[in-house]
């Protein structure tokens, strides 16, 4: 069955927004999932083509054992927690593990030679080392740099865009 | 100083300078807070009180009964929830527009720059530091943005080519363009608008707190709020994440790195709180 409160939010909005911390799923054709302003949290976008089902997450910490507690409420906060959380709610979709494209994109990082303040990066760690444990490929990523980004998608096509700040032109992934 | 002091002289739409701060902030320190003196000073400033009023009474402070009267306010608040509400008051006021120069868009640098302060005030809380000054410090620390947005307006590919990738962080790339740093110029701005030594010195060295000397506490808790702001995704602009690391800071305040995450978190539940008091978009 179909994750029927997420499913139903993308159902009677075209366009949802996806806020810090959050994530969301849907098989609604008209569904545009879209999270603003990646810096340091990482987006991971995922989609399964033949249930035309997708969702994405937008993650602000790599790791929930910092606050069981808030990963609980709100798991999308954390990468290890998001992740595990944005999979099983496509899985409601009928998306299968084999078919999902999963895109990443944000983490950007500091000029930080001792890697104390980058966030990004361990964002980014935490998540290719999970999808590594499940054998699931990365099909397109933008990640790192200096800059913050905006990721959507489109759950009728699978598209990725995403859009720099600072920077006018769009980016397909 | 005479080179930051003709840019500010340049700049034909600077804010009027927020006198009431530094007046509000010097009473806040006194054992004895007089409420008639606070009160007198904010209402000189009819617009500003009305203003006020309306914050006070927005659902999120969840008062039982609406204020009519600045000086209700004051007494169901307190004097440090009215300085801080002012100090929002005035900084949307003099933070809103949009920033070209730097590639910010309107409201994203008062969005920054109030996520900062509600950052600061979390680290301060923790530190047992005082919390509005590192509250005022934060809100404020790049005004000086404000100043020098016109004149970075046509230099976006230069910033673009010699930021990040060539080793530059952002501020030293304005350095390098401009011969100054935004954040010499707030420093400057505050020092002129007659803000305490303290707060002066805490925005000129917010990148490089170690040069804030004796005020590098202050700076150090502006630095990592900033820092903070920029993980809830409240850093908008071209390379916004050239920022230098500093680890003496977490040694001079110290914290270890995981600390960072704690503060990271509480910041975000914090700004959520104050949702409607305080207009940021998430």
């Amino acid at each position: 069955m179909p994750s029927p409160c997420l499913n139903e939010i993308a159902g009677i909005e075209n366009k949802l927004i996806v806020q810090i911390g959050c994530l969301a799923v849907s098989n609604h054709p008209k569904a545009l999932l879209t999270t603003y302003s990646l810096g340091s949290c990482l987006g991971v976008a995922i989609y399964d083509p033949v249930a035309r089902a997708g969702g994405l997450l937008h993650a602000m910490l790599p790791d929930s054992s910092i606050n069981p507690a808030r990963a609980a409420e709100r798991p999308g906060m954390f990468v290890d927690t998001g992740v595990a959380a944005l999979f099983r709610a496509c899985y409601q979709l009928r998306a299968d593990k084999r078919r999902l494209r999963i895109c990443l994109a944000g983490g950007a990082q500091f000029m930080d030679k001792t890697n104390f303040f980058n966030i990004g990066l361990r964002n980014y760690q935490q998540c290719k080392d999970i999808l590594r444990q499940h054998g699931l490929p990365i099909a397109a990523e933008q990640v790192g740099g200096w800059v913050s980004r905006t990721i959507q998608l489109n759950i009728k096509t699978g598209e990725v865009r995403l859009k720099t700040s600072g920077q006018t032109s769009e980016l397909v992934l | 100083m005479q080179i930051l002091d003709d840019y500010i002289n340049k700049v034909k739409s600077l804010p009027p300078a927020p006198r009431l701060l530094p007046q509000l902030l010097r009473l806040l320190n006194e054992d004895d807070v007089d409420a008639g003196q606070v009160v007198d000073l904010i209402t000189y400033d009819p617009g500003l009180t009305a203003k006020l009023l309306q914050r006070c009474n927005s659902a999120a402070l969840g008062l039982s009964s609406p204020v009519h009267e600045l000086s209700q306010a004051v007494a169901i608040l307190g004097f440090n929830k009215i300085y801080r509400l002012v100090a929002v008051v005035i900084g949307e006021g003099m933070l809103g527009n949009a920033q070209h120069g730097y590639g910010i868009d309107s409201g994203e640098l008062w969005e920054h720059s109030a996520t900062t302060a509600i950052a600061a005030k979390v680290i301060a809380e923790r530190l047992g530091a005082d919390e509005d000054l590192a509250f005022t410090a934060a809100l404020l620390h790049d005004i000086g943005k404000v100043v020098l947005n016109g004149f970075l307006e046509g230099a976006y590919e230069p910033v673009l080519e010699q930021t990040g990738a060539s080793g530059k962080s952002f501020v030293e790339t304005e350095k390098t363009i401009l011969g100054v740093e935004h954040s010499e110029v707030g420093g400057r701005v505050l020092a002129r608008w007659h803000f305490p030594e303290n707060l002066v010195q805490a925005v000129w060295h917010h990148h490089d707190p170690a040069e804030a000397c004796p005020h590098q506490q202050l700076a150090g808790y502006v630095y990592l709020a900033d820092l903070v702001a920029h993980c809830l995704g409240q850093a908008q602009g071209i390379q916004s994440f050239a920022v230098r690391g500093r680890p003496e800071v977490l040694e001079m305040l110290e914290i270890t790195p995981r600390e960072i995450e704690r503060f990271i978190l509480q910041t975000s539940a914090a700004v959520e709180e104050a949702h409607g008091v305080i207009p940021i978009h998430p």
